[in-house]
């Protein structure tokens, strides 16, 4: 579905470690406010790929564009405005240890707006609301967090700039299967209240089953 | 009320009209907090959102909180809303959902200066509690190797000697070397002036075996060995390794305590021996150029002054401060809290306690030797 409408457009990617192939030609676009898996067993290069679509590792060959910018040939200005546009979830949530979980979702809104610290602080419940947790949680440290939550609080810092895509990396794996059916329930409020765009890396058939787009 | 590009107020005589238009984005969302922040309604409006392109969640946000500020009750059904599209009306719905419990901020609890000095000083008697409980541990499981040799894990201990003791060699040699090099140069400025030369041999046998070598070869010991078992050990448990331990029937203790205990024990004296020499070799250097001794008169006299004691004292104080040192280091790796950071945080407070406790140490060791008459 090429078009006006493709926020992520992959085109020919390969990648390769040393002499072992990983992607051979991937290619594919996704249009904006869909919910699209990418799936396959571990180790299977699905993070190599979400990687190299938000520009943290180079493809050995092929093209990304997201939202209309290629990331890896865009002058650095432009980056930087993409990155506001788009939000990524990592594998263990990836919060920064040292902040509390509120101060975590704050990061991007203090870096990015010019909004007071009290706007700050009621965006921030907001956001800890939309990703299903109490306000209250947002005073514990990551380390003092469950799994469950802390993919969560990911989540929240992710959404923290009302992304156009959201990328998330394995958004279900150590969860226990109510946990993470609970978790897809989240994802699916996000894309159909918030018209996100959301492309999730996962090997959880049962992620993908919930899901109506796979 | 002024004209903002996001909303206008019209009213006729029936109704109140709040008709949003253009793009309510994040980016913009300081522009539309300023001129929502003076919003007055005459009456509770009807809100029209035809003209409305986007409006993201946040912005909704601070719509509604605007509204409440005015007086409007923004609950489901109280308000009107016109030609909202959709998508939205959902987001708006959404938001709305939250608003109660966005209402009451988390009260963050507040302490003064006097309750965290009571905090500080309770978490000091709980750390010192616990490395006394754990010396105990250490001593009683050392007490066991003693009984039961085979208990030793040789393998262990030799490649915690090769990294406590042989790697720590090149800096400690030249660490001393520079010290004895320091003092026989500040005593020999003194010294010079009365024609007394040859005592800055005394001043410096005496004071490096007896002082200066066991403290600076304790210290660089503690950053060196002491921050490397609270980072070995602490990352051990980040990982699960000593709960792994425990589970296939070891003790930790044994396994892991002991081996750099006794490593460090007797590393420590060896690496003291090393520093002594190398803190008279520094000072026979520059004594020769400086006060004009050359290094048989050097010798010479050093066989005088020198008293075997003092480097009995050096070489005996090793081994107490290598024992609180390795204590210290690995209770701190042991009990480190669950996330990385706490790494970081204990492996400097290991190094902060270890020279701590060695100073302590040696001001003890000298009221006792004192009273001894050594």
């Amino acid at each position: 579905m090429p078009g006006m409408n493709a926020v992520i457009e992959v085109d020919s990617v390969q990648t390769r470690f040393a002499a072992q192939a990983v992607h051979a030609d991937v290619s594919f676009t996704i249009a904006r406010g869909t919910l699209v898996g990418l799936i396959g067993a571990s180790g299977s290069g699905k993070s190599v790929l979400l990687r190299e679509m938000i520009g943290l590792q180079r493809p050995s060959a092929g093209r990304v564009r997201l939202l209309g910018t290629d990331m890896w040939s865009a002058p650095a200005r432009e980056l930087d405005a993409v990155r506001q546009r788009f939000g990524m979830m990592f594998q263990d949530g990836a919060l920064f240890s040292s902040l509390t979980v509120a101060q975590n979702v704050a990061v991007p809104l203090r870096e990015h707006t010019r909004l007071t610290p009290a706007n700050i602080e009621a965006l921030v419940g907001l956001r800890l609301l939309q990703a299903g947790l109490e306000p209250d949680a947002g005073t514990k440290m990551p380390s003092e967090l469950s799994g469950g939550m802390r993919k969560r609080a990911a989540v929240a810092r992710a959404i923290a700039l009302e992304p156009e895509i959201l990328f998330l990396d394995e958004p279900t794996s150590g969860l226990d299967p109510i946990t993470a059916r609970g978790f897809d329930r989240l994802v699916r409020s996000l894309v159909d209240n918030l018209g996100i765009t959301v492309l999730l890396a996962t090997h959880d058939l049962d992620t993908c089953s919930a899901w109506s787009t796979v | 009320m002024p004209d903002s590009p996001w909303f206008a107020i019209e009213a006729d005589a029936m109704h109140v009209w709040l008709r949003l238009s253009g793009a309510w984005r994040l980016p913009r969302l300081a522009e539309i907090e300023a001129d929502l922040a003076t919003l007055t309604l005459p009456a509770i409006p009807t809100i029209d959102g035809r003209a409305l392109a986007q409006i993201d969640s946040a912005c909704a946000l601070v719509l509604l909180r605007a509204l409440q500020r005015a007086g409007v009750d923004v609950h489901a059904g109280a308000l009107r809303w016109v030609g909202l599209s959709e998508v939205h009306s959902r987001i708006v719905e959404q938001v709305r959902g939250h608003l109660a419990q966005l209402a009451a901020p988390p009260a963050v609890p507040r302490h003064g200066g006097l309750a965290q000095l009571g905090r500080h000083a309770v978490a000091l008697g709980a750390l010192l509690h616990g490395h006394v409980n754990f010396l105990g541990a250490t001593v009683a499981a050392l007490g066991e190797v003693l009984l039961r040799p085979r208990r030793l894990r040789p393998r262990e201990l030799t490649v915690q000697l090769e990294q406590t003791g042989l790697n720590a060699i090149p800096v400690v040699a030249l660490v001393t070397l520079l010290i004895g090099v320091v003092i026989a140069y500040l005593l020999g400025l003194q010294a010079e002036k009365y024609g007394a030369n040859i005592f800055v041999v005394d001043g410096v046998a005496i004071g490096a075996t007896r002082e200066f070598a066991p403290i600076i070869v304790a210290v660089i010991v503690a950053g060196r060995s002491g921050a490397a078992f609270t980072a070995q050990l602490g990352s051990m448990r980040l990982t699960e390794e000593i709960d792994a331990i425990r589970t296939l029937g070891l003790s930790p203790q044994q396994v892991l305590v002991v081996p750099r205990v006794l490593a460090l024990m007797l590393a420590l004296p060896l690496l003291v021996f090393v520093g002594d020499v190398m803190s008279l070799a520094g000072a026979m250097a520059i004594a020769g150029p400086m006060l004009d001794i050359t290094p048989a008169a050097f010798m010479a006299r050093l066989r005088d002054a020198l008293d075997a004691r003092h480097v009995f004292v050096g070489l005996v104080k090793a081994p107490v401060f290598a024992l609180f040192i390795a204590v210290i280091g690995t209770r701190m790796g042991m009990t480190v809290g669950r996330d990385i950071r706490a790494v970081g945080e204990a492996t400097t407070s290991t190094v902060v306690q270890s020279i701590v406790a060695v100073i302590l140490l040696d001001a003890g060791f000298a009221v006792l030797l004192q009273e001894l008459d050594l």
